[in-house]
């Protein structure tokens, strides 16, 4: 039987390992994937709730967490393509204007 | 107790890979961290026997977004390490910030416990949750292929070369 708790402790060190890759690295690309992470950890959670109360909501929302995550990625990587073809770069220092 | 220890298997690389993924400054070891914590979690997943959920993180997290990344590390031809300069104490208080709130989450939910709730009754297994999600999210369902065809078109829009010129 494994307890709640540390299915939620589990979650809660996925996603703070990636809000720490969020606000320390400075490149796009690993941004996301923390973005990733931060997610990630918050699927945990949800099915760490949904097997506490025998319920299949948890993975529901986890479902539609992944959708999202899929979106976020898809159009992150297009935003970092169209970024670098302008600046040959993926440092957001270099993103510091917003003029085509 | 099998159970437990599997969680906890699969909980240890699942976190130790995700913090190779923070730390490394290659971007392609990154991304192969990421898929060794995605397969992680979905081992987590199955161990909490959200068996339909782990087979879903397989198939888009392992299977899609991973490649996604790779796609588009090699096109962006990150190869050269980026240098990232940054005071030590900002970095400090950057990890430790994040860090701090995490753990502090996880004491208070320690210390409260969580309050005692009835199970529904619902079941887990997949025969639970298509009937769950058909009869009672139906409609974000569908809102989610929306979303999906929109990330679609507008995916392809930003990302495309513009080769033609508009005269507009």
């Amino acid at each position: 039987m494994i307890p709640t708790e540390a299915v939620v402790v589990l979650g809660l060190l996925l996603f703070a390992v990636g809000f720490v890759g969020v606000v320390v690295r400075k490149n796009l690309v690993v941004m996301l994937m923390s973005l990733e992470l931060l997610l990630n950890g918050a699927n945990v959670i949800l099915v760490g709730f949904g097997r506490r109360l025998d319920s299949p909501r948890g993975s529901i929302f986890a479902l539609f967490v992944i959708i999202m995550a899929v979106s976020e990625a898809a159009v992150g990587f297009a935003l970092v393509l169209a970024y670098f073809r302008q600046k040959k770069s993926c440092d957001v220092d270099a993103l510091d204007e917003l003029k085509g | 107790m099998i159970n437990l220890a599997v969680f906890v298997v699969f909980a240890v690389l699942a976190v130790t890979a995700a913090v190779l993924v923070v730390v490394q400054k290659n971007v392609m070891h990154s991304v192969l961290y990421l898929a060794f914590a995605v397969l992680a979690t979905a081992g987590v997943f199955f161990s909490l026997q959200a068996e339909y959920l782990g087979a879903i993180q397989i198939l888009v997290y392992a299977g899609g977004i991973v490649v996604l990344y790779i796609f588009v590390i090699v096109i962006v031809n990150l190869k050269e390490v980026v240098p990232e300069p940054r005071p030590l104490l900002a970095k400090i208080v950057l990890v430790a910030v994040p860090v701090a709130t995490g753990v502090q989450v996880a004491w208070l939910l320690l210390v409260g416990g969580f309050p005692a709730a009835g199970a529904t009754g619902e079941g887990q297994g997949f025969k639970a949750v298509a009937e769950t999600l058909f009869a009672s999210y139906l409609f974000p369902f569908e809102l989610a292929s929306v979303l999906l065809l929109a990330v679609l078109v507008g995916a392809i829009l930003v990302a495309r070369r513009k080769l033609v010129h508009d005269p507009d």
